[in-house]
């Protein structure tokens, strides 16, 4: 063909370009092994050997005995008791599983939930001010590598100002705005690569920082509450797909885990 | 044995081209030979003039009758519409007479169970190609030649191929029409309701800011199919002329005449379970006083099709990743727009100039991927833009504003220059094994003065109505009485009889009853004379029996009308309306035409070797494409190789 035919897709896949692609599904294969042997050595294999062999014979039961009713519902109850005997016991292991996950998900989504911004890409800096007497008075300074490609919007419905920025060149940048005679600064990520991202700078909003900002908390006094800055979110494409990263790394780690569960010899 | 049948095999299997050859061909929709030659002659089109000079430039006939989706079907098939079934823009059912667009048809599903307001349909909707015919690159396909073939009109959607191919002329937006925009406006001034090519749409800027829906294509999953609508809002500033919009997960800020980049829309069609996709451009024509907002046509994501526009079918997937977004609708310059007012020459003219920029991008990246076999490449600017601004270069068109003028009169020029550019590009490939073609499917004439052939047949006679001519109908053939109506007119060049066992209540008998009809209104036509300046309207009618040979001739119309330079259909009656007066001024933006008598507007044939044929032919190219690949010609070809076969 006029055009390089490539069936097989692996001599034109783009390694760099497809970085993350490639660190989630190794962190999701190495996370799946963790948490086999974490499972393994924080639960009691022979319990969970004896209620997954008993949840066995009695679904052996049933398909044996279907022309006995008695029979086949006592093995129905039996298999519902076994159940809850089996999650029990799995249910400590799975705690104790639970919050470093919990936590590692949140620090993997500050670089995979978002994609940072390319050099002559525009984004929107939006800030939500307390006071809307402070609307019109808020006023955003850039760095020398950023500029305002589009005047203010004032949004009173909203108490918002929305102004449009360009990056020249890769950078991490600082911007700042100054409202109400203070000024607060947010970060911007101009890279190519993968980098650590925080959507947003709030006030307050314990939880809400936690789980998506990664910046400290804007000063309790601070007039402006918030400021976003409009990065793209990042839609990882896989096997002929498009997947939220959380997605596929459950996915590929749950898949992980099982192979290494059957190939470590440990009860799940 | 063994060896006689072994013999036999491999004669049975297509021959396998093992080859280093290359032919690039260029399709310039409507390049106009006079307009060239002024510019070459201005120096302005230095790559043309050195081709024409070292190689050969000739005028290439075009189709009957000379419009877009016929001339280039005569060039994929060879043959002419007798044998690809395409003879205009419309054609008609002759069981129901309402008009549809010749080259494409996309349907929903047939059937369904309903379900309260929802609808479960049975069976898939249909995407299905018009033409008849084999294109030239199944050919190439079958004998191993590579292909590369961009923006093909009327291969939507595009024919199987082991090529690389993308559809264009006749690719619907997402809302299986040729393009509509949306104008969202408060101005109470501005009529809202349906226009050609477009829906304005009345909103109101309440607190500063404007929440209105995005309309999608119909939604076959909801009783009566309403269209799928997303919503957006625009959020205006009190005192500047900015806006932010946000749509769905998208947030952008324009200011007032600044046009977004492509924006992805996703339609739900079931919540959660069925969706579409389509891309779209804002354009913020106006904040304060006024607020107007126009939404490009909802194009077909070409990163997820939801109708084939490619092949292989991840290709459109492929290419956009590799450019970004592009208009994947067939006709992407909206004049449509511009005919309306929504858009003005300005704004026009920016967004054209999106769509050339956007198919040189394209054209940049795929070109240098090509080394041996053909390739294809289709321009639609010089086509779009000549219908558009032709009023600026003539001061004898009706709509000519010298002020405008001085301001655009340069427009075309800057678009043969843009296509001279890319030829620039093609010659610094062009090697020993290279044969470039650079051809256009017609040339260009003004359009000042309609000739409205439905309301010249009810005047003479031919059409008989069952009650006065209602000028606001916009039914095709509303009132005619088809008992008493001989002949009637539909689509640009058409005029078909009334014919017994063909139309619904056909009272013309074929034979010559039907001949002498025809050759009746032959004379007649050919006689008319425009009052304002005794000029003859039509120079030129052919009768379908004498130019159409192939196996669909005789599905087209009877009579192909020929008008003269100056004159074309009018809008109303190529639909089947009957406006007041035969004749008319033509005030519209769609000034420059060339659905015409097709001796008045031939193309161009450009080409790096001697041309031999004296007077080439749009059905010319397929089979000179064989003849450099010694491909036997397929039967049913009409035309000839254009070069020597000695060279």
């Amino acid at each position: 063909m006029a055009r390089p035919s490539n069936p097989a897709g692996f001599a034109t896949f783009n390694f760099a370009a497809n970085t993350p692609l490639l660190l989630l599904l190794a962190l999701s294969i190495v996370i799946g092994l963790l948490m086999v042997v974490v499972f393994r050595y924080t639960s009691d294999q022979k319990a969970i050997g004896r209620a997954k062999d008993r949840l066995k014979a009695h679904l052996l039961a049933v398909r044996l005995f279907q022309d006995q009713l008695p029979v086949v519902m006592r093995a129905y109850g039996r298999i519902l008791r076994g159940t809850g005997s089996y999650l029990r016991l799995a249910f400590a292991p799975f705690l104790i599983a639970l919050l470093p996950i919990t936590f590692l998900i949140v620090h993997l989504d500050r670089y995979f939930g978002w994609m940072p911004l390319h050099p002559a890409q525009t984004f929107l800096i939006e800030a939500r001010v307390a006071d809307p007497a402070t609307l019109n008075d808020a006023a955003l300074q850039l760095p020398p590598q950023l500029s305002s490609s589009a005047p203010a919007v004032h949004l009173p419905k909203d108490n918002e100002v929305v102004w449009r920025v360009v990056a020249e060149r890769e950078g991490r940048y600082g911007v700042h705005i100054a409202a109400a005679g203070q000024t607060v600064s947010k970060q911007v990520v101009v890279s190519a690569g993968l980098a650590r991202i925080s959507p947003v700078r709030l006030r307050g909003n314990f939880w809400e920082r936690v789980f998506i900002s990664g910046e400290p908390a804007l000063a309790d006094n601070s007039p402006v509450q918030s400021i976003a800055i409009g990065y793209p979110p990042r839609v990882i494409a896989f096997a002929g797909m498009e997947w939220n990263w959380i997605v596929l790394f459950f996915v590929v780690s749950l898949i992980a885990g099982f192979i290494f569960k059957s190939v470590l010899g440990i009860q799940v | 044995m063994v060896c006689a049948a072994t013999a036999l095999l491999i004669s049975c299997q297509p021959r396998r081209w093992q080859g280093d050859q290359k032919i690039i061909i260029l399709g310039i929709d409507g390049m106009d030979p006079q307009l060239l030659k002024t510019f070459m002659v201005e120096g302005k089109m230095p790559n043309f003039s050195a081709l024409a000079q070292k190689g050969s430039f000739r005028l290439l006939t075009t189709s009957i009758p000379p419009q877009s989706p016929v001339a280039w079907s005569n060039l994929i098939t060879g043959m002419n519409a007798g044998g690809h079934g395409i003879f205009d823009f419309i054609h008609r059912d002759p069981k129901t007479l309402q008009p549809y667009f010749s080259a494409s048809r996309v349907e929903p599903p047939k059937h369904g169970i309903h379900l309260g307001n929802w609808v479960i349909p049975i069976g898939g909707g249909s995407a299905e190609q018009l033409r008849q015919g084999k294109a030239f690159w199944e050919t190439l396909d079958d004998y191993g030649v590579p292909n590369m073939i961009f923006r093909m009109p009327s291969n939507f959607p595009p024919v199987k191929s082991k090529g690389y191919t993308l559809s264009g002329m006749g690719t619907p937006d997402l809302r299986g029409s040729y393009g509509t925009f949306s104008f969202y406006t408060d101005d109470p001034m501005t009529a809202a309701g349906a226009v050609e090519g477009g829906q304005i749409i009345p909103v109101q800027v309440e607190e500063s800011q404007v929440t209105a829906k995005l309309i999608g294509p119909d939604n076959t999953f909801r009783k009566g199919s309403p269209p799928a609508l997303e919503p957006f809002t625009v959020s205006i500033d009190p005192l500047e002329a900015v806006a932010k919009v946000t749509v769905q997960d998208q947030k952008f800020v324009l200011r007032e005449g600044e046009w977004s980049d492509w924006i992805h829309i996703q339609f739900q069609l079931i919540p959660s379970m069925g969706s579409v996709k389509g891309i779209c451009r804002f354009y913020l024509k106006q904040v304060h006083p006024r607020f107007e907002l126009y939404v490009s046509p909802i194009n077909i994501d070409p990163a997820h099709p939801a109708l084939p526009i490619s092949t292989p079918k991840s290709y459109s997937r492929e290419l956009s990743e590799e450019v970004g977004e592009f208009y994947t609708q067939g006709i992407s310059e909206d004049t449509k727009a511009l005919s309306a007012g929504v858009l003005d020459d300005k704004e026009y003219l920016e967004q054209a100039r999106t769509v050339l920029a956007e198919h040189r991008q394209i054209f940049d990246v795929e070109l240098p991927k090509f080394h041996s076999g053909v390739f294809f490449f289709y321009f639609s600017s010089l086509d779009l833009n000549s219908h558009m601004f032709w009023r600026l270069i003539d001061p004898q068109h009706p709509e000519y504003d010298a002020a405008l003028a001085a301001r655009y009169g340069s427009v075309l020029r800057e678009f043969y220059q843009q296509i001279d550019q890319v030829l620039g590009e093609v010659l610094q490939r062009m090697d020993d094994r290279s044969t470039l073609l650079v051809l256009s499917d017609h040339g260009f004439a003004p359009y000042n003065r309609s000739f409205n052939l439905n309301t010249w047949l009810l005047n003479n006679g031919y059409i008989i109505l069952k009650s006065e001519p209602n000028l606001n109908q916009n039914q095709a053939f509303a009132d005619v009485d088809w008992s008493r109506t001989r002949a009637y007119g539909l689509g640009l060049n058409g005029l078909y009889l009334n014919l017994r066992g063909r139309e619904r209540e056909g009272i013309v008998e074929a034979g010559t009853a039907s001949d002498s009809l025809l050759n009746e209104i032959k004379e007649k036509l050919l006689g008319v004379r425009d009052p304002q300046n005794n000029q003859a309207a039509i120079t030129r009618v052919d009768r379908a029996t004498e130019v159409y040979q192939g196996p669909y001739a005789q599905q087209g119309p009877d009579l192909l009308v020929g008008y003269n330079r100056g004159y074309r259909a009018g809008w109303q009656t190529i639909l089947g309306n009957f406006p007041a007066d035969v004749f008319e001024k033509n005030t519209n933006p769609w000034s420059g035409d060339h659905c015409m008598d097709y001796t008045l507007v031939p193309g161009v044939l450009l080409s790096n070797r001697a041309i031999d044929t004296p007077n080439p032919a749009l059905t010319d190219i397929a089979p000179t494409i064989f003849a450099q690949f010694g491909i036997p010609q397929p039967g049913g070809m009409m035309g000839h190789s254009v070069f020597s076969p000695n060279r």
